[in-house]
């Protein structure tokens, strides 16, 4: 019962990397409308940002600042040289350049750092016991950062003029720019969110595992399931999505072993995509 | 002041629109009718700036808007109500009201509004996707007012209501026409849009086939055979 709540708690920390992972591949595709692959590279970029900027600052936090920026950046640049030239052609296009996007991140990452595992210096903090229940503290502060990032997310969306306008480009482009609204400040600013936001699910997952190049592709299949899970295009089916997956996952790998609990993702995006394609929170309505 | 000359243009290679002209003044109603594909609603995508291809020339207040792009235009005082999809579902009434650029003082304007369409105001909080069909057409009528345009455009604002709320609106149509505004009315009640018009087109592939005052429309036997439907009573 105790190793149960073990795996349960350590499965929603992992599910908050995921569903942060599944927040900005979903704020992508509502607003841009494609799935971007590059989400994980992003992420990977975020975590050697973050160990650069800590082994040049001496700060975990100003680190993880530095791979944040280093995400939004990225995710910017990636947009104004790639996907903005392609956003008049199908998805598709968009989807095949961001696969590029993404092996050109991992190739750089590669080159720069080698393919040798890095981690992060932090303290080693003993696990302390809760009704006989071993909790690792770093997995609480992983948590709690986690959640800090989509409370933030969630309060620039719905509580901002900016946020207000990203959702009605996300509802209805056409009536968006009929009502005034200039497409070009929400595609930087959900660039700039879509990047940080994998960012920080990249340092978080760097910190809490370990960082090489081909980190955070590893990660993609998660985060697609998480946005599709949840309904693609809605942001908080994301990230419950990506808790259901990282606890499915934890508690999968007592019986499939560590190596294939990776897979628990990929059935769970068949299931859906075979049994409920719009997803847990999905609407009804077909796609535009 | 809308002014529309020689307006040639469509989604691809093919014209829809063939060549149009017309006017619509301060102050005025001017109903555009015709058969389903006429060509209506590219009419009205061009004129807000949402057709792909066009040539001729857009005039706004003497300005010539042709080049200028669909939110640019939003800001310059044109209103638009699409025929279909025309709120924001997933905002709340309140956010599709607010979530309008270039309005001075929006929050006063969502306050008149809502004194203007008390059904939405009830609903102020709940999702644009929980509306009626009815209240929807209310709630893009006020969103298109919210910039306290000089021109709007209605692409038929009474196509899903009953009877007595088609009537509501055309009042409401009429009222807004004597605050000053130019009202380019794409309607498929012809006889009853005509009524509160002061002139009207009726477009057939694409041209206007016919047109001129309202009441000299309405009392016209072809164009009442062959575009405005059999007459009936009240
Ligand atoms: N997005 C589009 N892409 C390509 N063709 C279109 C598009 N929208 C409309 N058309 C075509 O343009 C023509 C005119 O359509 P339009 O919607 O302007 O007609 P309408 O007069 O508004 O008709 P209705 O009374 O049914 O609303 C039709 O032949 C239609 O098939
Ligand atoms: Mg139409």
């Amino acid at each position: 019962m105790t190793s149960f709540v073990e795996l349960l708690l350590s499965g929603i920390t992992s599910g908050l990397i995921i569903g942060l992972a599944g927040l900005s591949v979903t704020l992508v595709f509502g607003i841009a409308r494609f799935s971007n692959a590059a989400t994980g590279d992003t992420m990977t970029l975020g975590a050697y940002g973050a160990l650069m900027g800590t082994s040049l600052t001496g700060s975990l936090l100003a680190g993880g600042l530095i791979g944040l920026a280093a995400g939004a950046l990225s995710a910017i640049l990636a947009y104004v040289l790639v996907f903005r030239p392609l956003q008049n052609r199908s998805p598709i296009s968009s989807l095949l350049a961001s696969i590029g996007v993404a092996f050109f991140i991992r190739a750089v990452l590669g080159v720069v750092f080698g393919h040798d595992q890095m981690v992060f210096q932090m303290d080693l903090v003993r696990p302390f016991r809760l009704h006989g229940v071993r909790i690792q503290p770093n997995d609480l502060k992983f948590a709690g950062v986690a959640i800090l990032t989509l409370a933030l997310v969630f309060v620039v969306l719905h509580l901002t003029p900016i946020g207000r306008r990203m959702r009605a480009v996300a509802d209805n482009p056409l009536l968006a720019r009929v009502s005034g609204i200039a497409p070009r400040p929400v595609m930087f600013t959900l660039w700039a969110i879509a990047g940080a936001v994998a960012a920080v699910a990249g340092i978080l997952l760097g910190m809490k595992t370990v960082v090489s190049p081909e980190s955070g592709w590893d990660m993609l299949l998660p985060a697609f399931a998480a946005a599709v899970l949840g309904g693609i295009g809605h942001p908080v089916g994301a990230v419950l999505a990506g808790v259901i997956i990282g606890v499915a996952q934890e508690l999968a790998t007592p019986f499939v072993g560590f190596t294939y609990k990776i897979a628990i993702s990929f059935l769970v995006l068949l299931l859906v995509l075979l049994v409920r394609p719009r997803g847990l929170f999905g609407k009804i309505e077909g796609v535009r | 002041m809308l002014v529309i000359e020689n307006l040639v243009g469509g989604y691809g290679e093919t014209d829809i629109l063939t060549g149009i002209d017309l006017t619509v003044a301060p102050g005025e109603i001017l109903t555009v009718a015709g058969t389903n594909g006429a060509g209506k609603s590219t009419l009205a995508k061009a004129v807000v700036g949402l057709l792909p291809r066009m040539s001729g020339r857009i005039l706004l207040n003497e300005q010539d808007i042709t080049r200028v792009p669909v939110e640019q235009r939003a800001l310059s005082g044109i209103g638009y109500v699409p025929q279909v999809a025309n709120v924001f579902g997933s905002l709340t009434i309140t956010e599709n009201l607010e979530v309008v650029e270039g309005v001075k003082n929006p929050r006063q304007r969502i306050a008149e509004l809502f004194e203007l369409f008390p059904a939405i105001a009830e609903r102020r909080r709940g999702r644009a996707s929980s509306l009626s069909g009815g209240e929807r057409q209310q709630l893009a009528f006020a969103r298109a007012l919210m910039t306290r345009p000089g021109v709007i455009v209605l692409d038929e604002p009474t196509a899903a209501l009953s009877p007595i709320m088609a009537d509501e609106s055309f009042r409401r149509i009429g009222e807004l026409a004597r605050t000053g505004t130019a009202v380019l009315l794409i309607e498929q009640r012809a006889r009853q849009a005509l009524a509160i018009s002061h002139r009207g087109a009726i477009m057939d592939a694409g041209k206007v086939a016919l047109s001129g005052p309202a009441q000299s429309l309405l009392a016209d036997e072809r164009a009442a055979q062959l575009y405005l439907g059999v007459a009936h009573a009240g």
